[in-house]
């Protein structure tokens, strides 16, 4: 695969805070490109409002940690009701609900990001209060202290279940976890022996789960010492999850995961673009707060070489979606339009989570899409800011079908669309009435392959 | 980065913008060749290859076993499976209880095990070990296409006239595709069900206007590979959703299949392949084999659902007469450690066998069990490469030359006839 050329984009200029300009001005664009990248997506009033508002407040919006008790009361009522259900399926309505409302969107950005990463399967785990504890606890580490979090997720009972780690005993260690923990949530593949496996295996011995509660169990624990990626004499788990969290593979697995996640599916960035990020994530402690929020308010991010840059993935493409229409829609109908998305919240395909990038489209998930929106335009029940959708385009001021046409593009698409695509369209609604038209439109324009790219 | 040429990168993206414009039901902006509603099935002479993989590492050792060896029961106290509980097959070997279906097909002559099939240094990494079982290639030599994408270009470079009207391939699931199926120049569909395959947008009188009017929008790349990439998935769609729902009209439902997943999907592919839709390699998955704990009933319950979806499978194609020209392998990215651990599990290993199913088998068993004494860190030793495995179908099922799907050459065995 190819690499960003270090010498096409300097990783100096790449990292440094952007300044707007005349070539590259705070506008409407930058806004929702912005928005689509660090949150789920905003409105079109919000979005005017945060170019009058200015680059620095939006920027403290999007990166705001700070939550408000209104929303959090809401949404602590849906979980419990959810949660009260026993269903693992509708789990999923709760966060929708707050990443469609969240006062943080990094932070639930984020959320959704660990949540890939650490993945775990709620049908294995089959317990809707470990699951529902489990992504509390990536919600308070998202901006935090990634050892803080690795050390949590290591006791984690949902993950201890879904890889078979409620039971280690010293006679037969169990390598799952320790392979996983190296392999796919610190280090990455190849660096580290089979060896290594086992001896991490041995530290974590008498690591268990009981009644959904970690314990260790000091009578099934290996005491022996064991020596780990180099690093002899070690004996507990939680040393040699110190270990691993130093070992220089560590910064640079998940700044590179993290550049993939915001910045661009591919090509695959240099080792030199991305060394001013490992080295200030290594000197921080691994904090995350710092690196993130340096990464999304750079140069590299409000330039070219970021927009159209990635594919969206179902949760962003649906909400971008129903925030450019003003839409909150029913979560339910949501979650099971994701599933056949192939995003599946609680339910990632397997412990390495969602690939993301080109793994998101195939044919079925491109029928599943367009499928989604005809659904939610179609609802009955779907209001558009409390309105009809006649009655919402004419508050935005729109009266012909072009117009509106216009406010999709600008609102939910990053990608420019070729005149003759946008007249083949409007022809082809001439003779349609005004509400069918628009409804027509939105569907259409989500059936588009530019409504994919961010 | 892109290997499409750029003409045909272009005309991909006009054509599928065409279709995106006006996305109907398929057939008011399918291409030229696809338009009518009448089922044009073609000749089926084309061989099939089905591909079945087993994700997460299958129990080989538990799968087909060697019932007589007593270090089989020393390194398995709880695991191993009981003698009088095994299924005898030839060479003092035994199959898992639950591949009834299984052992019947082989006593047929239908069903083939290719034993200690694996590869140099093994990886004990699920994603690793599938991603060289899909790429035949290690990590730093790997290249953006699979195997089975690469022998796909090559059938479609040698298609010149574009005479073949369906997908080359097809999958079957609502996992990420699996990266075998990952070409340069062809688009594999990727189907979850039949039912959530269809457009909903309505279709529209005035499209045909539309796809005129598109047709000048010619020159205008994009340059963006992603952009390319969506529109030609677009595209194949489209095209995919039509024709899959005409060749099913032609074949009715089969209701010796089993209600399984895999069942289902294999019904499915069953259908297709006798209604005559010009598909070469049709892929499907079975996961959850990776058994760390509790692992007798979960092993039990899903090779029990492989193999009587395979026998079923089997079965419908022998009656209709397609067996002849159809292939079924399965797979998995590696077997599982001999000694059992200490939660009624097994963990990641490394050699294991292979299997196949149709009418034009060599033999039922192929190669030697590896030996259970003999081991490399614990795991049992392959003798046989993979891709001389893929060789053998490649060249004497597929009739294509190996080495330049594989990279490079390896040997073939005598596998089919």
């Amino acid at each position: 695969m190819k690499t960003v050329a270090a010498e096409s984009i300097d990783p100096k200029w790449a990292w440094e805070p952007w300044k707007p300009s005349e070539d590259s001005p705070w506008n409407r664009s930058a806004v929702y490109h912005l928005y689509r990248r660090v949150g789920f997506g905003i409105s079109a009033s919000a979005a005017q409002k945060a170019v009058d508002t200015g680059l620095e407040e939006t920027l403290h919006q999007l990166f705001s940690t700070a939550t408000n008790d209104e929303f959090e009361t809401t949404t602590a009522a849906i979980t419990k009701s959810v949660m009260a259900g026993g269903n693992l399926r509708q789990l999923s309505v709760g966060w929708l609900h707050r990443m469609l409302n969240t006062p943080t969107p990094l932070v639930e950005k984020l959320t959704l990001f660990w949540h890939g990463h650490f993945a775990t399967g709620a049908d294995k785990v089959n317990d809707i209060y470990a699951m529902q504890q489990q992504n509390e606890t990536l919600r308070k580490h998202a901006l935090g202290s990634f050892p803080s979090m690795v050390h949590e997720i290591s006791k984690d009972p949902a993950m201890l279940i879904y890889l078979d780690s409620a039971n280690n005993r010293k006679a037969h260690p169990n390598e799952n976890y320790a392979r996983e923990l190296m392999e796919l949530f610190c280090m990455g593949e190849g660096n580290y022996s089979e060896k290594d496996v086992q001896e991490l295996a041995r530290c974590f011995t008498g690591w268990e789960v009981r009644r959904l509660q970690f314990r260790f169990n000091r009578f099934q624990h290996d005491t022996g010492t064991k020596t780990l990626l180099g690093t002899a004499d070690l004996e507990s788990g939680e040393e040699a999850i110190d270990v691993v969290l130093k070992h220089s593979a560590t910064p640079k697995f998940i700044i590179k995961k993290l550049y993939k996640f915001f910045i661009a599916d591919e090509p695959n960035p240099s080792d030199e673009l991305l060394e001013p990020l490992v080295t200030q994530f290594r000197e921080d402690q691994l904090q995350i707060a710092p690196v993130v929020r340096r990464m999304l308010s750079s140069n590299l991010m409000l330039s070219d070489h970021c927009r159209n840059r990635k594919i969206r993935s179902p949760i962003e493409w649906m909400l971008g979606w129903m925030k450019s229409l003003d839409v909150s829609g029913n979560m339910q109908t949501l979650s099971e339009g994701l599933t056949q998305m192939g995003q599946s919240l609680y339910f990632p395909p397997n412990v390495k989570g969602w690939d993301g990038g080109r793994a998101w489209i195939n044919s079925s998930t491109l029928v599943a899409r367009a499928n989604a929106l005809h659904r939610l335009v179609n609802d009955g029940n779907t209001r558009y800011d409390k309105k009809s959708l006649g009655e919402f385009a004419k508050t935005a001021q729109i009266d012909k079908p072009d117009r509106w046409l216009n406010y999709l593009l600008e609102t939910n698409l990053s990608a420019s669309v070729p005149e003759t695509q946008r007249d083949a369209l409007l022809e082809s609604v001439k003779s349609y009435t005004a509400e069918q038209a628009l409804k027509e439109i939105t569907c259409r324009v989500a059936t588009w392959p530019q409504t994919h790219l961010a | 980065m892109n290997a499409v040429h750029p003409l045909l990168r272009r005309q991909f993206l006009e054509r599928s913008l065409l279709a995106a414009s006006g996305i109907g039901i398929g057939s008011a902006i399918a291409p030229k060749w696809l338009q009518g509603a009448t089922w044009n099935a073609g000749d089926k002479s084309g061989r099939v290859l089905v591909v079945i993989q087993l994700s997460g590492g299958n129990d080989g050792l538990n799968t087909v076993i060697p019932i007589d060896d007593p270090e089989y029961k020393k390194r398995r106290p709880k695991l191993a499976i009981a003698k009088a509980d095994a299924i005898s097959i030839p060479q003092d070997l035994a199959l898992h209880p639950s591949l009834k279906g299984v052992a019947g097909l082989l006593e047929a002559g239908r069903f083939m095990l290719v034993q200690g099939v694996g590869y140099p240094s093994p990886n004990r990494s699920h994603f690793e070990s599938m991603d060289i079982w899909h790429s035949c290639t290690t990590k730093d030599k790997r290249g953006r296409t699979g195997w089975l994408g690469r022998w796909l270009d090559q059938q479609q470079a040698a298609d010149k006239n574009q005479e073949n009207q369906d997908s080359l391939a097809m999958h079957l699931g609502a996992e990420v595709q699996p990266f075998a199926l990952t070409a340069l120049d062809v688009q594999v569909p990727s189907l979850s069900s039949i039912e959530q395959f269809r457009f909903k947008v309505d279709t529209d009188p005035q499209t045909a206007n539309s796809v005129a009017k598109m047709e000048s929008v010619t020159g205008k790349s994009v340059n963006n590979d992603l952009l390319d990439f969506v529109a030609s998935t677009t595209e194949s769609a489209v095209t995919a959703s039509d024709r899959i729902e005409k060749a099913l009209k032609q074949s009715a439902a089969a209701g010796e299949f089993p209600d399984s997943q895999l069942g289902q999907k294999l019904q499915v592919i069953a259908r297709l392949i006798k209604a005559g839709l010009q598909t070469s390699v049709y892929y499907v998955t079975l996961d959850g084999f990776d058994t760390h704990a509790q692992q007798p009933a979960a092993h039990a319950a899903l090779l029990n659902q492989w193999s009587e979806a395979l026998t079923a499978f089997v079965k419908y194609l022998e009656s209709s007469g397609d067996l002849e020209r159809t292939l079924v392998m399965t797979f998995s990215e590696f077997g599982r450690r001999v000694a059992e651990n200490a939660s009624d599990g097994t963990d990641h290993g490394a050699a294991a066998p292979m299997f196949f199913a149709g009418a034009k088998i060599d033999q039922p068993i192929v190669g030697k069990h590896p030996s259970l004494t003999d081991l490399d860190d614990g795991d049992l030793k392959h003798h046989t490469d993979f891709r001389s495995v893929y060789a053998s179908v490649l060249e004497q099922w597929l009739k294509t030359p190996a080495e330049p799907t594989l990279g490079e050459e390896f040997a073939s065995l005598k596998l089919f006839g």
